[in-house]
């Protein structure tokens, strides 16, 4: 639907805005209006919210409980089971795949018992033992099964506020997609046999959602830093610039590193651990965005609006919450998606190097921690599956970033 | 020269343009038909948006990428005899026209020149494109340019960026560069709006006479007739991309036939026409002693220093009576009506309201509770589009001293005085809910002007309140400050630097130099009996339509002097 | 006597430097604006350092359970009366401030940035040269990334504004096919370039890095992990026949990895910031008025939008070096460097080395202030619109 929506919109003619619409057309409408200019930035934003409510409702979405309890044990290292309309024995309407078993250990272990050396010089020296050919399977191409679609499968909870103390789980069992007799696996499964595609698409959202965290939090002290400098100024102004100009010429990895490595001497749930890392991360961004707060403010607040409001008897409060903090809304909205990849990498450096979440929370840096393991590299390079969504949500994120950034302040133009 | 086929320096015939947005298609230009001869001085009047700084842009060929020229436009430059077919040329052969045989000057000098590169710099690489010329002797003969125009210690400035000259220093500059390719062609894009009136009036003496040494022709657009009438032989008035009137300049300016060049002409100052003066001065509504407002300046590294933007001054402003505040840039007249305000900073000297319920008074300590001096006094900004909060609506923009001073009981008579005001500022009652982007310059100050008036002051400062504005915009906000003042009574202190505006509005006028008041009186007595020398100065600096035909050189004379 | 002065060289070199600019600033305000920026400087580096010095006390241990710790291996005894015995030895047991103001005394009079437990040696020669190489690497990643960010960039400004197709109703249809492809061309190739360097940025430096390795690996080739391959690694670089050549290319085929991988993923940033610059610069009126007096091609690009798009670009170059250090550590991990930055996540999250991290820490601050002294300092000499606006004059 979204794809056929964005053919029509770039397939007919743009139809002459109503003025009366553009008129009363607050900020918001306007950006929307530029931002829809942007062909990349559209496309961009496609993809983005795609996978946004793809993981999301990733539970729905994902026909196999990514958990350990989910793990297929007899389907370990298996590759990506491909869905397929048709085969030498017939087209059939309904997609379906195949059934993998697994190989037979082709050893002859009466031949072992019986002491035979060269047996076991032959079982060594056959790659039965090596690590590539643990994920041969059979595929039985004979042997359909049909994919299904809202099957009932593992029970989870679409929506959960329990934990806020709200009286609303909102449980269910039904799944996007499932096939029958069996399971599938679209991305395959890694060496404990999850599957990987339902681990990665629940890591997209664990990974936005620590971003979330982190910039909520980068937001609180951002804001605090750069509206008590610029709205006090003078003393006030200097000593927190100052502090802020220190904190900003530290390179930041080093920093959450010796915050992880002090979290990690902390006894944590991983929950706990989950919200520890994402306030470290937000907790210690604030200089850039505090700064340009700060700056925003000393310029907005000469504007001959401002002076305006205040020859209004308008009160302090009043022009804060009526002019400035609107004044600066958009841009903190802009900034914040702008720096969602570099939050994102920041977790997943963490990730990469140990100290940020761990197994078995499923993040992207979890799942790309494993892609510097050798094996995996030579035997399961559907592992990598993650490492493309990674590269995706990333590239989504600049290119909505950047086409944000030019439709940013519809005023700025005016003049 | 003469053996040339055709007449005309510049031929434009039927130049349409369009501008693809994404707003849809905008015809900028339409059918202009424009022409100048060897030797003679064109003029271009139109507001802003009447295409005029299209076409001009257009000879040159400065377009920008979304322009669509469409047919059957056709720009012929006749260079050296040879008719050149402008919207055609490509790539090298577009130096001709740019910079070549025509140059441009620009309305804002500081920002035509590239602010880190010497001045020096640019003109010699003009020369050296155009006139094929060695570096020394480029700098030779921009030197000596440089003396031509009037710079004083010329070699000094030569080599100075920009910024470290003077407002009518750098127009001089930007004359010398375009000058320095000796063009046969002109283009003066608004050069002497951006300068005050004495400087302006100087610049044009020069333009007329360097027309007269180079023998070139000059395509000058401004805005402003009176300007037109001191240096134009011709003139083509232009409203929404089209010519509504062209001729000779004095059949333009004293038989004009549209509608729209008589509403220009109204707009210029009529001396002989000035209002008597009030026979009673009414009781003051502020009075101001020994008022003086200074600025701490924090530079870096050095102790703070302080400037004294005004300095001394004491006046009373009589009650329901517009009065004129003029000087140039630079001579404190904001700083003064700002600290009428509370909004400056007052070294010394007191402000005293008289109002019927009491008044108020403050001095440097500035203890007063704004919200009693908002319903007093109010100020109308200068700049319709930053004293507007973007983000407001109309409606709340207006509303807003009623909601933060919370004078109203109730939303529904906040909206009903909203309505009342609006009304009287004749703003459109559906245009409430709109967002200021959606008004033009006019309609922005009317909104400005109802916001102020919206509890009901008694006194208003309006701060260079039209000076953004088109002439033919000025007259709808004068006429409605007029008709505010002898409705409400309201007492208007008016801040300007155009005495064109100053002698139709007011009633009294103030003249401020350097901080200090020098001369104040009734319109007639400043204007046709100033006592101070730099009154006089500025007043004769007017361009006004009597003076035509004693400064300006005939153009019989100088045409075929080359 | 000479020894109180070797003991204390780097304050007089401070205080002589400053002296130098007060002396200057009396009668110059180029130089008062230089020493207010040198003071500031001074000013934000003891900050720094007190950032610096206070986390790294989330660091797990202390100096002294490490020392004794090492004592036991070697087949001591140990009580916790030893312990406390050594941190008293060693000053620990004092507060925070007390033992900063002892860390910041020593780095201010000799350039001392303390001692290191777990490599029981002074940081200054634990660090040895290995912070310049860190610095070098940087620099030559900055480099890269920017010789791939000013062309790009200033390509993707051009091209940021216009149609893809020729509108112009005068054209004949031959040319108006001519330009649409020559558009469509400039459009297309933008995007690919926009593209290319933002995957720099969404593929994490490890996993990049991981990736040229494993090609190797698959190729059947030694992969270039660290500086030098190890046939080369104990040969002097100049040997009996002179300078040793094939060991410089054997370098080269080393080390431009690790500046392939952060310089690459540091692009995309500075592409942004180079489109931004000269599409506000090339917006503006001057630049119309350069074209207005026949000044095309390079001469118009090169000397108007660009050159004054250069001058916030230098002085970016502090916050771009502290960028590029950020994302060097985890490279070096990866590719079994033995730099800095290296050393900083072995301090970090294995020996918790306190003061040796918090050393390599302060060390890239300096880095980063002295680069925005210097930029700032330069501009305000060169750049007429900078000293305008910090000058007055």
């Amino acid at each position: 639907m979204a794809i056929s929506q964005l053919l029509a919109k770039f397939g007919r003619k743009k139809k002459p805005q109503s003025d009366e619409s553009y008129y009363t057309a607050g900020q918001l409408s306007l950006i929307k209006d530029r931002f829809k200019r942007k062909m990349s930035g559209v496309v961009a934003a496609w993809i983005l919210a795609t996978m946004v409510i793809m993981s999301f409702f990733a539970p729905f979405f994902s026909p196999i409980d990514p958990t350990i309890n989910g793990a297929d044990i007899e389907y370990r290292r298996g590759s990506p089971q491909w869905i397929h309309f048709s085969d030498e024995n017939g087209f059939s309407l309904r997609p379906f795949a195949y059934t993998y078993t697994k190989e037979k250990t082709g050893f002859d272990f009466k031949s072992l018992a019986a002491g035979g050396l060269d047996a076991l010089d032959a079982l060594t020296s056959s790659d039965a033992l090596s690590s590539s050919s643990q994920n041969k399977y059979i595929i039985n191409t004979e042997q359909r099964r049909y994919l299904q679609f809202f099957v009932q499968g593992w029970e989870y909870s679409l929506i959960d506020l329990s934990f806020a103390g709200f009286d609303l789980d909102w449980r269910s069992d039904r799944h996007l997609f499932g096939v029958e007799n069996g399971e599938i696996h679209l991305m395959g499964t890694d060496e404990d046999g999850k599957d990987v595609y339902s681990r990665s698409i629940h890591a997209i959202w664990v990974t936005i959602s620590i971003a979330v965290v982190a910039l909520v939090v980068k937001l609180f002290f951002s804001l605090l830093v750069g509206g008590v400098s610029g709205y006090f100024g003078g003393k006030v102004d200097a000593v927190m610039m100052s502090f802020t100009e220190a904190v900003r010429v530290i390179p930041p990895i080093p920093i959450y590193l010796a915050c992880a490595v002090a979290l990690a001497q902390i006894d944590l749930t991983p929950i706990q651990r989950y919200f520890a890392i994402a306030v470290v991360i937000g907790a210690l961004d604030f200089a850039a965005l505090g700064r340009r707060l700060r700056t925003h403010i000393l310029t907005e607040r000469n504007q001959d609006y401002i002076l305006a409001a205040q020859l209004c008897g308008s009160s302090t409060w009043r022009i804060i919450w009526r002019h400035l903090v609107p004044s600066f809304g958009s841009y903190i909205i802009v900034d914040t998606l702008i720096n969602f990849p570099y939050v994102i990498l920041a977790e997943t450096s963490l990730s990469f190097l140990g100290l940020g979440l761990t197994e078995p929370i499923n993040s992207l840096g979890v799942l790309l921690q494993k892609a510097q393991d050798p094996d995996i590299q030579q035997n399961m390079i559907w592992q990598f599956f993650p490492v493309v969504l990674f590269v995706f949500l990333v590239m989504a994120f600049v290119f909505v970033g950047d086409a944000l950034r030019d439709a940013a302040d519809p005023y700025a133009e005016k003049k | 020269m003469s053996n040339s086929k055709n007449p005309l320096l510049l031929d434009i015939r039927n130049l349409t343009i369009d501008f693809s947005t994404d707003e849809g298609m905008v015809h900028a230009v339409r059918d202009v038909s424009l022409n100048v001869r060897p030797g003679e001085i064109m003029g271009l009047v139109g507001e802003s948006g009447s295409g005029k700084s299209v076409t001009a842009k257009t000879i040159m060929r400065l377009n920008p990428n979304n322009t669509l020229i469409q047919q059957p436009s056709s720009i012929i430059f006749n260079h050296d005899g040879r008719d050149i077919d402008v919207l055609r040329l490509r790539g090298k052969d577009l130096s001709v026209v740019r910079g070549g045989a025509v140059s441009m000057i620009f309305q804002e000098p500081m920002a035509s020149f590239a602010p880190a590169i010497r001045i020096s710099d640019q003109i010699i690489q003009t020369m050296q494109i155009h006139l094929g010329i060695d570096k020394k002797e480029a700098r030779r003969r921009g030197i000596a340019l440089f003396e031509r125009v009037g710079i004083a210690m010329p070699e000094k400035r030569f080599d100075q960026y920009v910024f470290e000259l003077s407002g009518g220093m750098r127009q001089r500059a930007m004359i010398a560069m375009a000058l320095s390719t000796k063009p046969k062609l002109l283009i003066a894009d608004e050069p002497t709006t951006a300068l005050d009136v004495t400087i302006q009036a100087q610049v044009l003496e020069l333009m007329l006479e360097l027309r007269e040494q180079y023998g070139m022709a000059m395509l000058f657009i401004t805005h402003d007739l009176g300007v037109i009438s001191k240096i134009a032989d011709r003139v083509s008035v232009m409203k929404n991309g089209q010519i509504v009137e062209a001729g000779t300049t004095d059949k333009v300016l004293f038989s004009a036939e549209h509608e729209y060049t008589i509403k220009l002409l109204d707009a210029l100052p009529n001396l002989s026409n000035l209002p008597e003066a009030p026979k009673v001065k009414p009781a003051p509504i502020v009075t101001i002693d020994n008022l003086s407002v200074t600025y701490k300046m924090l530079s870096v590294g050095r102790k703070a220093e302080y400037f004294n933007a005004v300095k001394n001054i004491s006046l009373a402003l009589p009650k329901g009576h517009i009065i004129g505040l003029v000087g140039e840039s630079g001579s404190g007249k904001t700083s003064f009506g700002k600290a009428l305000l509370g909004a400056s900073p007052i070294s010394n000297g007191q402000v005293t309201y008289h109002t019927d319920n009491g008044g108020l008074s403050f001095d440097k300590k500035q203890s007063f509770k704004r919200k009693d001096l908002a319903n007093i006094a109010q100020l109308v900004f200068q700049d319709p589009y930053s004293s507007l909060n973007p983000r407001m609506t109309v409606r709340d923009i207006i509303a807003e001293p009623l909601e933060a001073m919370k004078l109203t009981k109730s939303r529904s008579e906040t909206d009903r005085l909203v309505v009342e005001v609006a009304k009287k500022c004749f703003i459109d009652i559906d245009h409430l809910r709109r967002f200021p982007h959606a008004f033009s310059g006019g309609q922005r100050q009317r909104i400005s002007i109802a916001r102020a008036l919206v509890c009901k002051p008694q006194f208003i400062v309006a701060d260079e309140s039209v000076a953004a504005l088109d002439v033919s915009i000025q007259a709808e906000i004068l006429t409605l400050l007029k008709s505010l003042r002898d409705e409400l009574g309201l007492t208007i202190l008016f801040i300007s630097h155009d005495l064109s505006v100053i002698a139709n509005l007011c009633d009294w006028v103030c003249v401020m130099r350097y901080g200090e008041l020098i001369e104040q009186g009734s319109v007639r007595q400043i204007f046709l009996d100033p006592q101070q020398s730099y009154t006089q100065q500025l007043i004769a600096s007017i361009p006004l339509l009597e003076d035509r035909g004693q400064s300006i050189t005939p153009l019989s004379t100088v045409k075929n002097s080359q | 006597m000479a020894n109180f002065f070797a003991n204390t060289w780097l304050l007089w070199l401070l205080i002589t430097i400053g002296a130098f600019f007060y002396w200057r600033g009396l009668s110059s305000q180029y130089f008062s604006y230089v020493l207010h920026r040198y003071l500031l400087a001074l000013g934000t580096l003891l900050v720094v350092s007190g950032i610096v010095f206070s986390l790294m006390e989330v660091l797990p241990g202390d100096c002294a359970e490490k020392y004794i710790a090492y004592k036991s291996t070697q087949g001591e005894t140990i009580t916790q009366a030893d312990i406390d015995a050594e941190r008293a030895r060693m000053g620990l047991d004092k507060p925070l401030v007390v033992r900063w103001v002892k860390w910041v005394s020593n780095l201010a009079l000799r350039g001392d940035l303390g001692f290191s437990c777990a490599k029981r040696q002074s940081v200054n020669l634990a660090l040895g040269d290995r912070f310049w190489m860190s610095f070098w690497f940087c620099i030559a990643a900055l480099f890269f990334s920017y010789l791939i960010a000013l062309p790009f960039g200033i390509l993707s400004a051009f091209s940021i504004n216009k149609d893809w197709t020729d509108k112009n109703p005068l054209n004949s249809k031959r040319e108006k096919i001519v330009n649409t492809i020559w558009l469509s061309f400039n459009k297309l190739l933008d995007l690919q370039l926009r593209l290319i360097s933002y995957l720099g940025l969404a593929l994490p430096n490890f996993l990049l890095a991981l990736s040229i390795i494993l090609l190797y690996v698959f190729a059947g080739e030694s992969a270039p992990t660290g500086l030098y391959s190890d046939e080369w690694r104990n040969v002097p670089w100049f040997g009996d026949n002179g300078f040793e050549v094939d060991k410089l290319w054997d370098f080269l085929g080393h080390v431009w990895l690790p500046i392939f991988v952060i310089g690459w993923s540091a692009t995309a940033l500075q592409l942004q910031t180079v489109r931004a610059l000269v599409v506000d610069e090339n917006n503006k009126l001057y630049v119309d008025a350069a074209r207005a007096r026949g000044v095309t091609g390079m001469a118009l690009w090169g000397g108007y939008p660009v050159r004054h798009s250069i001058s916030p670009l230098f002085n970016s170059i502090g916050f771009d070096f502290q960028r590029v250090f950020n994302d060097l550590p985890i490279v070096a991990v990866v590719i079994g460097l033995t730099d800095s930055a290296a050393l900083l996540i072995e301090a970090l999250a294995q020996t918790n080395d306190q003061e040796l991290a918090a050393g390599i820490l302060f060390l890239v601050a300096l880095v980063v202030i002295s680069m925005n002294f210097i930029t700032d300092a330069v501009l305000a000499a060169i750049d007429p619109r900078v000293r305008i606006s910090v000058l007055g004059v």
